[in-house]
């Protein structure tokens, strides 16, 4: 079907010097070392991902807290004085409690507390981890699968290719947040269980199961196009004239033309990922309680929203910087490797 | 829904003399206008006798009548019943099973048709016919009852509703005397309709009432607009007052956050929703003139499973409300103005209540301090330490604040807790159906049925126990056999002799307190935030805010 | 031609039956989903809510209960709600759609506009700073979570802020109808708009600028350059137009995404009871009657847009047919 909304940028647009003598891997790899925007986004990336490894570091030797466990009565420093970390209102009616704002103290709730009295800043970094964890799996379960689905369609055809193709344009159809709001409610409460395999609920692979299957169609289509096309190309068509055994060219042939398309769309579906999560989690469908991914984290700022902005802001922005650093890296690989990507996301 | 949970508020035994309403009568300049109240949903079908929610029982408040009513008044006077489309409250004879109406004459409803023996009689046959929610427990009692609610569409109550046209009465006669049936007569569902009405839920379709208001549309995407009754005249002030304003709305779809802000800004007069804690503070110091805390008899609790592991220990069960520091979930609730710590069933002020708790330290009346330690070495005792356990919880903000705590305090004393916080529309139903395997969640309970009975025998009686059913309200499948026989006792020595009744329930709530099939965790208050230009106020213990006695001008 | 056409409407209507079945099984595999109760009411007797689950068909088979829900929605057309009892379906979605439609129109104003100039600017200024820089900026705009973006908005506009001149018209959140006012209509969903065009400046801009490069290595742009015509006359009268191409295809099949109820997350954000609110409503209710009407009304669109884009460009491209 329609793998016609593209993102073509050809390199060849780019009027750059053919680099003689070298694999197309490693011209690639040079193309994309030379790209400096993509080089200070590799950085900010390892940045933050070194940052969000670091969380238990932070955690126990910095600020000294359990991000975990509620801290309703404790108290902390602001200034040298002890404060309650959640400050109960004495003005007026007395109504309401307000949790502790940012004291810009990396020790004392850096970030302030959400509404349990845990540290935001901690939290934030926990659900870092989370969140790229998330991502990243989410899209290589997309790449991986689509590329299979995508290359066994298009390769046989005929009633294989239809089987798959309907049931991409099914996948496809479904409003992807629909989707996932149907498979976690049924997921989240009860778990999931094939032959010995057992998901408990609340587990991580959840989110990251349904994101990687909802995106399938979208990488699965043009790889399918793809092979298509190869097929038809004079190599293939002389290597099937000579006798190779199907899995051979499978292999040989077509694998390796369309495994850089696999690879231009991974830090993208990253990306995409990411922000799915966030809507999920957001939609409170994602992580559950007490883990925390930054879309959890905005969720619990909602409440917080009108006293205490920071909560819900600081995720935000570790998202969208990241997301941002993705795509742009996802931009530089792509032009390195000039696959002529096809790509879609969604709202 | 939270709306299922939060449902309805009946009275309590609670005042006994009855303060005159100061607030009826409507003839004064204070008349007119439009009093427009706000909501995030509609709440489900306006049929009086199937509606089920709080949200709209206050608004019938107003519209429709039943043979008594609670009166219309502010505090604890709000819990008397009085008659209201009948002349008496009769004293019931034979032996407490008969009771006889004398029907009000003159009265018409709100499409103009006089109100007759006949509506009353087929009124009651309607609730059976609807399926009314409690038609199986608030109106099984009735004689004939069994055979309408084995086939609904026949239902005829022969033998148990009587009308007799000629002397405008009506006959009431049940299987045994029950103390409780005039409250069971004042609730909406024992509202009285036209006789042609509909046999089946009427849905969005109003129908016809006999109180000061009627329903003049409605679109539970938008709005439900309540105007006067022009067939109304006051009939008993008590009963059925008349109201200010002329026109009441109530609009749907906002937010919590924006309903406040328009009430602030004086474009909307009053929220059904809880306010968000992110605004109280705001509310008790910006505008303390608008905000109405009132204590309700209502507590918020978590049930635990006693057929299932960890908690079919006692010991394990005992550690948990040993463990949980009240204290901080009253800071989760808003803060010590809105939430008192508990550890019993029976809230304070509720026939039966006399203050206990054994799970504070010091164990005393009231709570003061957890006792994390007892709490670990009860655990360590009961052999039940690094088990799994499962804190499921509706996933409102609060609710899952509550539940998250509750994890928290669960893996201090030595468990493997998680939290699953699951829409607040399956919560409720979820929860009570042993197929789901729920240990232990967070359960809030509103007085419904007008006695000790409804906190203690609803919800911790072994009748209330129903394995695979998705209405087992007695979430912790708690069947105690002595408990359940005193249980007994006390409802039939209600019929006789209420003091002692009482007397009884408040040892009953020890036992079932020691038993611990749950953790009290508190008492809650009730906020109301009103715009401005809302005067006379009056809050009914029974149903709330009594809507159209404020005035908007 | 005609054969192709017959073979994509076939598969239009496998892929509607297939989402609404499975929508329809999803409901009912999801554990303590059983309206009964639910509709019974609180503490219902047990006679109660077997009455209850027979009146409303649930005692049934599933493949009858699906078939009668079908019916109701297509044929006899009144379908009623689970939860709000006796409100229909059909109305409900008709009168959400407005809704939706006047939020995706407005942003689709925003977004082709500014994305054009966007992309313009970048092709004219290719491999130049501004280039980088206005690539980057749409860029951000696509790494913003939307849900979050409007969340900051409202915390400016509606609290933050709300009382300075510059927000101090901005209404409450949720939508005024045009009929009833335009004004109102226009500043109700002004912040709306913007939010939800973000994402997609950033993409259309990147779509037609690498387009329009494509464009310009094509022979008949050398051709028309070669005849000297100015780069700027080029660009504009050769190389956007066929350029467009790509633009408009993307634009239907977002379209019709987006009209389907694809913005759930604006909608939800900003309160607006449009198809995509109402989806997510039913959703949390679990009003089975609901998801299904959305889901097919949203799959509908969907479906449709991908096949007349496939159309056209089958028309476009005899090759397409083929494959």
């Amino acid at each position: 079907m329609s793998d016609v909304f593209a993102d073509q940028a050809p390199v060849h647009a780019t009027g750059e010097p053919a680099i003689v003598g070298a694999g197309p891997w490693a011209l690639a790899w040079r193309r994309l070392v030379r790209n400096r925007v993509a080089m200070v986004m590799v950085v900010v990336l390892a940045l933050i991902v070194g940052l969000c490894l670091a969380a238990p570091l932070y955690a126990h030797h910095v600020a000294r807290t359990d991000p975990f466990q509620s801290h309703l009565d404790a108290t902390t420093v602001v200034n040298g004085k002890k404060v309650p970390v959640m400050q109960a209102s004495t003005s007026g009616l007395g109504l309401g409690v307000t949790p502790i704002g940012p004291t810009w103290d990396p020790r004392h709730y850096f970030l302030g507390a959400d509404d349990q009295g845990r540290d935001v800043a901690a939290r934030l970094l926990y659900g870092g981890r989370n969140s790229l964890l998330i991502g990243a799996a989410a899209a290589l379960i997309t790449c991986i699968l689509a590329t299979i689905i995508g290359l066994v369609a298009g390769f046989f055809g005929g009633v294989v290719d239809g089987v798959l193709s309907r049931f991409l344009d099914v996948i496809w159809a479904f409003p992807v947040y629909l989707l996932a709001i149907s498979l976690s409610t049924v997921l989240i409460a009860k778990g999931f269980s094939i032959g010995p395999f057992r998901l408990e609920s609340g587990s991580l692979f959840l989110p990251i199961a349904i994101i990687g299957v909802v995106y399938i169609p979208y990488v699965a289509r043009p790889i399918r196009g793809e092979v298509l096309s190869l097929r038809r190309r004079e190599f293939v068509e002389a290597a099937i004239g000579l006798g190779a055994s199907t899995w051979r060219i499978l292999w040989s042939d077509i694998l390796r033309n369309v495994v850089t398309t696999a690879i231009v769309f991974f830090p993208l579906m990253v990306a995409i990922d990411m922000l799915t999560e966030a809507a999920l989690s957001f939609l409170s469908i994602g992580v559950q309680e007490p883990n925390a991914s930054w879309g959890t984290i905005i969720l619990d700022g909602q409440g917080l929203l009108y006293t205490r902005p920071a909560v819900a802001l600081a995720p935000g922005i570790a998202i969208a910087l990241t997301v941002l650093a993705l795509n742009v890296l996802g931009d530089g690989i792509r032009d390195a490797l000039d696959p002529r990507a096809k790509l879609r996301r969604t709202d | 829904m939270n709306r299922v949970v939060k449902m309805l508020v009946l009275g309590s035994l609670l005042a006994a003399v009855a303060a005159s309403a100061g607030s009826s009568g409507a003839a004064s300049s204070h008349r007119g206008g439009t009093l427009k109240l706000l909501a995030k949903a509609a709440g489900g079908t306006l049929d009086p006798q199937v509606n089920y929610t709080l949200q709209y029982w206050q608004l019938y408040q107003a519209t429709y009548d039943g043979l008594l009513a609670f009166q219309k008044a502010g505090g604890g006077a709000a819990f008397n019943v009085v008659p209201d489309l009948a002349s008496n409250l009769p004293k019931p004879t034979h032996g407490g099973k008969t009771w006889v109406f004398h029907i009000r004459k003159g009265i018409k409803f709100s499409n103009g048709q006089p109100l007759t023996v006949k509506d009353v009689v087929a009124s009651f046959q309607r609730i059976f016919k609807v399926k009314s929610p409690t038609s199986g427990s608030f109106y099984a009692g009735i004689v004939g009852a069994k055979a309408c609610l084995a086939k609904p569409a026949t239902c005829t109550l022969k033998g148990g509703v009587i009308g007799n046209a000629k002397k405008n009465t009506v006959t009431i006669n049940l299987i045994a005397p029950d103390s409780e049936f005039k409250y069971k007569l004042a609730v909406p569902h024992a509202s009285i309709v036209p006789a042609n009405s509909p046999t089946s839920d009427a849905g969005t379709k109003a129908l016809p009432g006999t109180g000061a208001y009627y329903f003049a549309s409605y679109n539970p995407n938008k709005q439900l607009v309540m105007k006067r009754n022009p067939y109304f005249k006051v009939f008993s002030k008590a009963a059925m007052p008349d109201g200010y304003p002329d026109e009441i709305t109530q609009s749907f779809g906002l937010t919590v956050e924006s309903q406040i802000t328009a009430i602030e800004n004086g474009q909307a007069d009053w929220t059904l929703e809880a306010p968000p804690a992110d605004r109280l503070n705001e509310m008790g110091t910006k505008y303390p003139e608008q905000t109405h805390v009132e204590t309700l008899t209502a507590f918020w609790y978590a049930p635990m499973n006693t057929r299932m592991a960890p908690f079919n220990n006692l010991k394990a069960r005992q550690a948990v409300s040993y463990a949980v520091d009240r204290n901080a979930l009253v800071k989760i609730f808003g803060g010590p103005r809105l939430a008192t710590p508990s550890c019993q069933v029976l809230p304070p002020g509720f026939p039966g209540h006399v203050d206990y708790c054994p799970y504070s330290n010091p164990p005393g009346k009231v709570w003061k301090a957890p006792n994390l330690a007892k709490a670990k070495q009860l655990v360590q005792q009961s052999g039940t330490k690094g088990a799994k356990v499962t804190v499921l919880s509706s996933d409102d903000e609060v609710n899952k604040s509550v539940a998250v705590y509750l994890q928290s305090v669960l893996n201090q004393i030595g468990y493997k807790a998680s939290v699953k916080p699951i829409s607040g529309n399956i919560f409720f139903t979820y929860v009570q159906n042993t197929k789901n395997k729920v240990q232990i969640n967070v359960q809030q309970w509103y007085q419904d049925y007008p006695a000790a009975s409804d906190f203690l025998y609803v919800l911790f009686g072994c009748e209330s126990f129903h394995p695979g059913s998705d209405s087992s309200i007695n979430i912790a499948g708690f069947c105690n056999k002595p408990i359940n026989a005193q249980m007994h006792k006390a409802l039939n020595l209600a019929v006789t002799n209420e003091t002692a009744a009482n007397k009884l329930w408040a040892k009953i709530d020890k036992q079932v307190t020691d038993q611990a099939p749950m953790v009290t965790l508190f008492t809650p208050k009730h906020i109301d935030f009103v715009s401005k230009r809302v005067g006379n106020f009056t809050f009914s213990k029974e149903f709330y805010w009594l809507v159209d006695q404020s005035w908007v001008q | 031609m005609l054969r192709f056409v017959a073979h994509r409407f076939v598969s239009m209507i496998f892929v509607l039956f297939s989402i609404s079945v499975l929508s329809f099984l999803i409901f009912f595999a999801t554990p303590g989903v059983d309206p009964a109760a639910r509709i019974a009411g609180k503490n219902a007797d047990q006679a109660t809510l077997a009455a209850v689950r027979k009146d409303f068909g649930l005692d049934k088979p599933l493949p009858v209960r699906y078939a009668v829900m079908m019916k109701k929605l297509f044929i006899t057309r009144d379908l009623t709600s689970y939860v709000n009892r006796g409100a229909k379906v059909i109305p409900q979605v008709t009168a959400a759609a407005p809704v939706t439609l006047s939020l995706v129109l407005g942003a689709a104003v925003i977004w082709v506009i500014l994305s054009i100039a966007m992309g313009l600017l970048a092709a004219v200024f290719r491999g130049k700073p501004i280039d980088t820089a206005v690539m980057i900026i749409g860029l951000v705009g696509i790494s913003m979570p939307v849900f979050w973006l409007g969340e900051v908005v409202n915390l400016l506009t509606q609290s933050r802020f709300h009382h300075s001149p510059i927000f101090s018209w901005v209404p409450p959140l949720g939508y005024t109808s045009f009929t009833s006012s335009p004004f109102g209509w226009f500043k109700s969903l002004f912040f709306p708009w913007l939010t939800l065009s973000v994402l997609y400046i950033g993409i259309y801009a990147r779509v037609l600028r690498s387009a329009l490069v494509e464009a310009q290595e094509e022979d008949y742009v050398r051709t028309a350059r070669a005849k000297g015509l100015t780069e700027t006359r080029v660009l504009l009268r050769h190389s956007l137009r066929t350029s467009l191409i790509a633009f408009v295809s993307l634009f239907g099949l977002d379209f019709g995404a987006l009209v389907g109820g694809g913005a759930l997350l604006t909608e939800v954000v900003f309160n607006l009871h449009g198809v995509g609110k109402l989806t997510f409503d039913s959703l949390q209710n679990l009003d089975l009657p609901v998801i299904l009407a959305t889901v097919i009304y949203a799959a509908f669109f969907v479906v449709v847009a991908n096949a007349i884009v496939d159309l056209v460009y089958a028309a476009l491209d005899p090759r397409v047919r083929r494959a």
